[in-house]
């Protein structure tokens, strides 16, 4: 089931060194690119079908294609490396074992795009990760791929790091851009998008490091090659995280549109030894959650998450057994999303500390079904209210163990729920 | 004239001006669409979500008005089930938090979170659950205190700091539910504008340490009014009140909007100095310093009026155009000089580019209007020999040194009318009280030539009599403010064809090249 | 989260050092606005001092040019700066979903036990400092515990015992 498109150098050593890279292929498709007008790229990246990596699946040629043309102003490319959806970890892999993939995906970009100057944000949490990219930018720009002139071309680009500091929001792409401009995560209102007006006031194209980091293989091996995997509207190959209660936890690479439970059991090793499905997380902890029974027709693509009213998301599969106690894991939900509501908007302020207060008083056994009710409404009370979807994240996801696992926060209310599951 | 577009509010279609957002757009035909971040000053934000509003056929189908601009043709839907209990959603999460202490909050009565409470939500609480507590009773400097409970994070008091003020002294630290307004440590509110973020507090988060507990706002009558604080004319409500048994006293200055002058601000220290309208009032006529009787006070000063043999008329920079022509009148009547000899209504530097004149005079500009003249050398002249000094509120004690205002007492007589016990009262051989500022009606021309008018806000138990009034038993022609107006648009080039009692409430600007040009 | 607006003043003027100065200057170069310098010199005094005083919060304002609230929101938003002195070895557990699921619970049990301190704290000695933390994004490899930026990943009570031992 295992494909190696994006993954292909991970597990040669020292991959990660620009010789090693090299060797095997990395820059390779730079005198390709260059032969080419910048709007060839764009019709060959909208060819291919890639679509979005960091969670929205949006087309990304089509993205670059909002431009608007002939302005007067800089174009900036930031390159989302913010991965902080719970249960995706996935761009840390390109970043510590192929960074000069991304950096090649980077260079490519910001040509067809007609930018002279990346910014790469990186969440301040990868501390290891984000000495590996450095390393892996300096050495670019010994060699001449990054700097004044790229690869001996009348072409410049600056690559520059940006460090986040522990705020989840800041991977919404709005936010990134504020944080890059010194300010706090908060996101801004659209219209205007990034593309009109977006870091400094300029043109700006927002890509998640997987999607950059698609594009060597899409530019070396046509668009065909890239659609020849995955579905037709879910082209191409994506790395999976698989985590949570299976025996084979780890980050995958697959094609897009194989069945979710046959994963879990053929990749990840199945469930523990002894233990039943009790639900599945498709797609990183914001999206809602599946049932066994949803489960058994979903396959891993856009479609067929959007067919069960889920989100195929940032790919980060949880897998949830039999012991897993839904309201205490809601509980754990509504905490991270509290905790990294950026404080703008009332609704997320002020709304997603309620719920988790009334989670809690319902996990104290102080809860009634009132509470309950209260929690579903708050959901909707709180949704699609605000500027950006972070709230969703959490109204969404609650909403769906509410609705699928009712059973379990009415055990709590009439009191005795943590003695039916082991955690 | 700006373009209008005609759109349908909840299917009825009306006519608003296009460019601006839906909240100012509809709001000007009487429509209130509830905000509570959004401030015509400071911009749209965003944050607070009140202001959401239905678009049929819209993509996306629910704004923010404060972000959409009014288009030909939009459908917005105000009173739909949806927006209804959106409005309601907000409300209850604005409230959750929030430590509804109205019975001791100095916002009550003209809350946002009381009045949209009453029209939006009108729900019991639904909170069972511990409120998150914050700080109270905040000192943020400049006046200011804070109150991080009450807050809803609207930040138009941090955007006031950075984008008005450009000092920054404000910002929301942390963030989720325990984002909180604060200032730097060491940093306080530094800026000449502060309180302004008071009157921008949508709720009772910013509240003046002056005004704290003092009132409940609805007890205040709110009067229009003009600051005296500089020649800049400032708009005011002059905010008071006659509790049982008491006088009629001012309890705070707020800024009132007029586009062409201040905006929606005024800075603090004109602000302040509604309290020279209630203390240190002088309030009896004092004949060398003894209380006396008004009428034996107006005699005593017609009689050195008509025994001196040479009289200097000094004019106040902040008597009102009518005041100034009927003392003009006096004084011709009279033979006496006139002189608006008033430096020390100046202080060179002090002002800014913003609203803060160096001239802490309101009504200058009249001078000119009238050919008053203000010269030193001219006031020197005038003086000199002269056996009487009659003060029209100016207190020449800010334009005189003690030295040479001793002498200058020791040399004539002088006398004064005016509403406050300064120091040109202290030394006046004959003090008439005359109403103040706030007690009076009149007309001001302010720095930039914008001419403005308004009318008697306060009236005391015992009211003092308006100068015009005084003028008159001394032997002036001019009998009151209606005639004062009717000679000044006979008299003066530049008033040809104004009104003066049809001034409109923004003012009129008189054209710079009248101004100067004026018959003495 | 928490509220992290109360600032630690120390009384000390705050000032980069050689090193840190070179790098703010290299980075001012490329960023097109003052502003965007804020973050990385948080990180800078981080680096260096090992968490933020409001000193160093007001050296970075006047350094690059802006409001001190600029700054302060910026370092108090972003909960991975420091804003009071940590352990010398500065533990963080990952709170969330998979390792969640995954036991971090037992682990935070542990450390709090054997440290005798409650996330948030430092250790009387100035050795530990305990906190727990949102998704490090290993949740592949949960549960995790990153201690002084390295990650430790499948982490159990066991090893954790072997790895505290080497932490002197």
């Amino acid at each position: 089931m295992q494909v190696k498109l994006l993954s292909a150098r991970f597990d040669i050593p020292d991959a990660h060194k620009i010789e090693v890279a090299k060797e095997h292929g990395a820059y390779a498709t730079l005198d390709k690119v260059f032969a080419m007008q910048p709007e060839e790229v764009i019709e060959l990246v909208k060819a291919s079908g890639l679509r979005g990596r960091g969670g929205a699946g949006f087309p990304t040629g089509l993205k670059w294609s909002f431009l608007p043309k002939n302005i007067d102003k800089p174009v900036y490319l930031a390159v989302n490396s913010d991965e902080s959806e719970p249960a995706t970890f996935k761009d840390r892999y390109i970043l510590v074992r192929d960074p000069h993939m991304l950096i090649e995906g980077i260079i490519i970009c910001c040509y067809a795009i007609k930018s002279q100057a990346a910014y790469i944000y990186i969440r301040g949490e990868y501390t290891t990760q984000v000495k590996a990219l450095q390393a892996a930018i300096d050495e670019a720009y010994a060699a001449g791929y990054l700097g004044e002139s790229i690869a001996g071309r009348d072409y410049k680009l600056d690559v520059t790091v940006h460090r986040g500091a522990g705020a989840y929001v800041c991977g919404e792409e709005t936010a990134l851009l504020e944080s890059i401009e010194g300010r706090k995560g908060q996101p801004r209102s659209k219209p205007p998008f990034p593309a009109v007006e977006g870091l400094y006031g300029c043109p700006t194209i927002i890509n998640n490091v997987q999607s950059i980091a698609s594009l060597p293989f899409i530019l070396a091996n046509g668009p065909d090659a890239y659609k020849a995997y995955g579905t037709e509207k879910s082209p191409g190959t994506h790395l999976f995280g698989i985590s949570g209660l299976v025996k084979k936890p780890g980050m995958y690479e697959l094609p897009l549109g194989l069945p979710i439970l046959e994963v879990i059991d053929k990749v990840a090793g199945g469930l523990r030894d002894g233990r039943t499905l009790k639900g599945v997380i498709p797609g990183g902890s914001s999206t809602p959650v599946l049932t066994p029974e949803e489960a058994q027709t979903v396959t891993l693509d856009y479609e067929s998450m959007a067919a069960h009213k889920t989100m195929f998301g940032s790919g980060g599969i949880v897998v949830l057994d039999d012991t897993v106690d839904m309201v205490k894991l809601v509980e754990n939900l509504i905490y991270f999303y509290h905790h990294e509501s950026c404080g703008q908007c009332t609704p997320c302020r002020e709304g997603l500390g309620w719920m988790l207060k009334i989670v809690k008083k319902i996990i104290r056994g102080e809860g009634t079904t009132a509470d309950i009710d209260l929690l579903t409404e708050l959901c909707d009370n709180i949704e699609m209210k605000t500027v950006c979807v972070l709230s969703a994240a959490c109204t969404m996801s609650t909403r769906s163990y509410l609705n699928k696992f009712r059973h379990e926060f009415e055990a709590y209310v009439s009191g005795g729920a943590s003695s039916q599951t082991a955690m | 004239m700006a373009d209008k577009v005609k759109l349908f509010v909840n299917g009825q279609e009306v006519e608003v001006e296009s460019g601006k957002n839906l909240i100012d757009a509809i709001g000007a035909v009487g429509i209130e669409i509830p905000h509570l971040c959004y401030h015509p000053a400071l911009g749209a934000d965003g944050n607070c979500r009140m202001c959401l509003v239905g678009i049929e056929d819209g993509r996306p189908p629910l704004v923010p008005a404060c972000k959409t601009r009014a288009a030909e043709g939009m459908k917005v839907q105000l009173d739909t089930d949806k927006i209804k209990k959106i409005q309601r959603d907000i409300m209850e999460l604005e409230l959750i938090n929030h430590p509804i202490d109205c019975p001791i909050c100095d916002q009550a009565g003209e809350c946002k979170l009381q009045d949209y409470y009453m029209k939006y939500d009108g729900q019991k609480s639904r909170m069972t659950v511990k409120p998150v507590l914050k700080a109270k009773k905040m000192d943020f400097g400049c006046g200011v205190v804070h109150d991080q409970e009450r807050c809803v994070l609207c930040a138009r008091c941090v955007r006031f700091t950075r984008l008005i003020t450009k000092t920054g002294e404000l910002g929301i630290v942390n963030r989720t539910d325990y984002a909180r307004v604060n200032i730097f440590p060491g940093r306080p509110l530094a800026n000449r504008y502060a309180l302004n973020v008071v009157d921008l507090c949508p709720v009772g988060a910013m509240t003046s340490a002056d005004f704290r507990f003092k009132q409940r706002s609805w007890f205040l009558t709110k009067s229009k009014g003009i600051c005296r604080g500089c020649s800049k004319g400032c708009n005011i409500f002059i905010d008071h009140n006659r509790e049982k048994y008491k006088d009629d006293v001012i309890y705070r200055f707020r800024p009132r909007l007029n586009e062409k002058v201040n905006g929606y601000f005024m800075c603090d220290a004109g602000r302040m100095t509604y309290k020279q309208e209630n203390d240190n009032r002088l309030t009896v006529a004092l004949l060398d310093g003894k209380e006396t009787g008004l009428n034996e006070a107006v005699e005593a000063l017609r009689r050195a009026v008509s025994q001196a043999k040479k009289i200097v008329c000094v004019i106040s920079p902040n008597n009102s155009l009518e005041q100034m022509f009927a003392i003009q009148k006096f004084a011709a009547n009279c033979n006496a000089a006139v002189s608006g000899y008033s430096d020390g209504y100046v202080i060179a530097g002090d002002g800014d580019d913003f609203l803060i004149q160096d001239d802490k005079s309101a009504n200058r500009a009249s001078f000119a209007l009238l050919g008053i003249d203000a010269s030193k050398a001219g006031f020197d002249a005038a003086v000199n020999g002269a056996d009487l000094l009659i003060c029209f509120q100016n207190d020449l004690s800010l334009s005189l040194t003690a030295d040479a205002l001793n002498a200058l007492a020791g040399n004539c007589k002088l006398a004064y009318l005016g509403s406050n016990m300064d120091a040109c009262a202290e030394k006046a051989a004959i003090a008439l009280p005359v109403a103040s500022a706030t007690e009076d009606a009149g007309t001001l021309v302010n720095v930039d030539s914008i001419l403005q008018q308004y009318a008697v806000a306060v009236v005391k138990n015992t009211p003092a009599f308006d100068m015009i009034h005084v003028v008159s038993q001394l032997g002036g022609e001019i009998k009151n403010c209606f005639e004062a107006r009717a000679g000044l648009t006979a008299a003066v080039a530049a008033l040809k064809g104004i009104d003066l009692e049809q001034v409109p409430g923004e003012g009129l600007a008189l054209t710079v090249s009248e101004v100067p040009n004026v018959a003495a | 989260m928490s509220d992290r607006s109360q600032l630690i003043e120390t009384g000390k003027p705050f000032a980069f050092d050689a090193q840190r100065d070179a790098e703010f200057e290299r980075l001012a170069k490329r960023y097109p606005t003052r502003e965007s310098l804020i973050l990385p010199s948080l990180w800078l005094v981080q680096e260096q001092e090992g968490w933020i005083s409001a000193e160093a919060m007001a050296y970075i304002a006047d350094r690059i040019g802006t409001f001190a609230t600029m700054v302060y929101e910026a370092a108090t938003f972003y909960t991975m700066y420091n804003l009071q002195p940590k352990g010398k070895y500065h533990i963080c557990v990952c709170r969330t979903l998979s390792c969640y699921l995954l036991g971090k619970q037992e682990i935070v049990d542990y450390l709090q036990r054997e440290l005798g301190i409650k996330p948030g704290a430092v250790s009387a000695d100035g050795q530990y400092s305990l906190e727990e933390v949102e998704c490090l994004g290993h949740c592949g490899s949960a549960p995790v515990v990153q201690i002084n930026g390295e990650f430790y990943e499948y982490m159990t009570v066991d090893k954790l015992k072997e790895l505290l031992a080497t932490l002197k």
